[in-house]
């Protein structure tokens, strides 16, 4: 019945299961449903937990979302939930959880932060900061305003405002702008 | 898909098997088929209510979106309750229908079943008759379903001038459940009920 040994009962198993129920085997039992999915009430597989505290299978939860898309509530305390808002739960060896209903989209990724500080300018490596520049040359008048309304627009991947990396990248945005002005007054000129 | 349904009402019933509730007699549930498709629910009337000291029987049918999907709940015992069909035995209850949430168990439907047998929402009313009555003439809506207690699920408190009424009307040649809702929705007046009876 029980999957997963604790490291106290473990050697204690075999015994359990000759000798019939004692202590160790029921607190175990115990432990096992602590980790139910409140939905199929078994041990919960491919875990997510909702914001508000409740865990799930997660294909059990998809399948509820999935029934009722206008009132995502939880199962649980009907608190909002979303699938955005659930976060998995990786134990050890996870990975390898087979998982039998293939047809449900996969669980949901966990969100990793980078820890604050530790941010160097990233210097002239655009692939790096998101930074893209276009410029192409055209019939004048058009051709100027089509790169440069490129620079206004708001490019996947840029860093969020008021973070040191954005104000970076306005510099370098306005720096490149300037260079493209420049250029395009040598190009009347010469 | 049938397959977790199945699985979770095997859990379920030994949960409910297992609880205090049932212990205490409060709550009761039966297979019905093998498939676990079909149960039959019991609950006991709450005290100080007039549905005490009566056991009704419930008619659990479960879908094969369970539990995604509530469970078909009805009562198979005859009652007077303004969320309940006095015909059918249909119920009004929120969490058997859109409220309901897949963490609800056959023990918590039951127990709201309970609940809702002491505290009756006449202003969502499945039977127009009884909720009318509830509105208009609470002692005669108490009185009345105590009767409907005392005829359906064994409860103690038998009210002689309405058994009399009834007997009457059998008398006269009347089908004794016919003759108590006809009562039952005119007062205990025994001219309206015969009026109606034989209009």
């Amino acid at each position: 019945m029980a999957s997963s040994a604790s490291s106290s009962t473990g050697s204690s198993k075999k015994i359990d299961a000759n000798g019939g129920p004692d202590t160790a085997d029921k607190e175990e039992k115990k432990e096992d449903r602590t980790f139910e999915c409140n939905i199929c009430l078994d041990t919960a597989r491919d875990a997510v937990v909702s914001m508000c505290g409740h865990l799930f299978c997660w294909p059990c939860l998809h399948q509820w979302l999935e029934t009722r898309p206008s009132r995502q509530v939880c199962p649980v305390c009907k608190a909002a939930i979303s699938k955005e808002k659930v976060v998995p739960l990786y134990g050890r060896g996870s990975t390898k959880q087979e998982d039998p209903r293939e047809k449900v989209p996969p669980r949901p990724a966990g969100q990793r932060t980078e820890p604050e500080g530790g941010s160097t300018f990233p210097g002239f490596g655009f692939g790096d900061t998101g930074f893209h520049m276009s410029f192409g040359i055209g019939a004048f008048p058009f051709g100027f305003f089509t790169s440069t309304f490129n620079f206004g627009d708001a490019r996947p991947g840029a860093a969020p405002h008021g973070t040191p990396q954005h104000l970076e990248e306005q510099y370098l945005s306005k720096l490149f702008l300037w260079l493209a002005v420049l250029f395009i007054f040598w190009l009347l000129l010469a | 898909m049938a397959n977790i349904a199945a699985q979770r009402i095997k859990r379920e019933f030994k949960e409910v098997i297992k609880s205090e509730e049932v212990a205490k007699c409060a709550i009761r549930v039966e297979l019905v088929n093998d498939n676990y498709t079909e149960l039959k629910g019991e609950i006991a009337g709450p005290p100080d209510t007039p549905y005490e000291g009566g056991n009704f029987i419930l008619e659990i049918k479960v879908p094969e979106t369970y539990p995604f999907n509530p469970p078909k709940v009805r009562f198979m015992t005859k009652i007077w309750h303004p969320n309940i069909s006095s015909v059918t035995g249909a119920i009004c209850l929120d969490i058997l229908k859109d409220q309901w949430a897949a963490a609800m168990t056959l023990r918590t439907v039951l127990l709201s079943l309970q609940a809702l047998l002491s505290a009756a929402e006449p202003d969502d009313p499945q039977d127009a008759v009884v909720a009318k009555q509830f509105k208009e003439n609470v002692e005669m809506f108490q009185l009345t379903a105590r009767h409907w207690t005392n005829a359906y699920a064994g409860g103690p408190n038998a009210n002689k001038d309405f058994d009399d009424k009834i007997k009457k009307l059998i008398e006269m040649g009347v089908d004794e459940h016919e003759a108590r809702v006809a009562l039952s929705s005119y007062n205990w007046d025994m001219e309206r009920a015969t009026e109606q009876l034989f209009s």
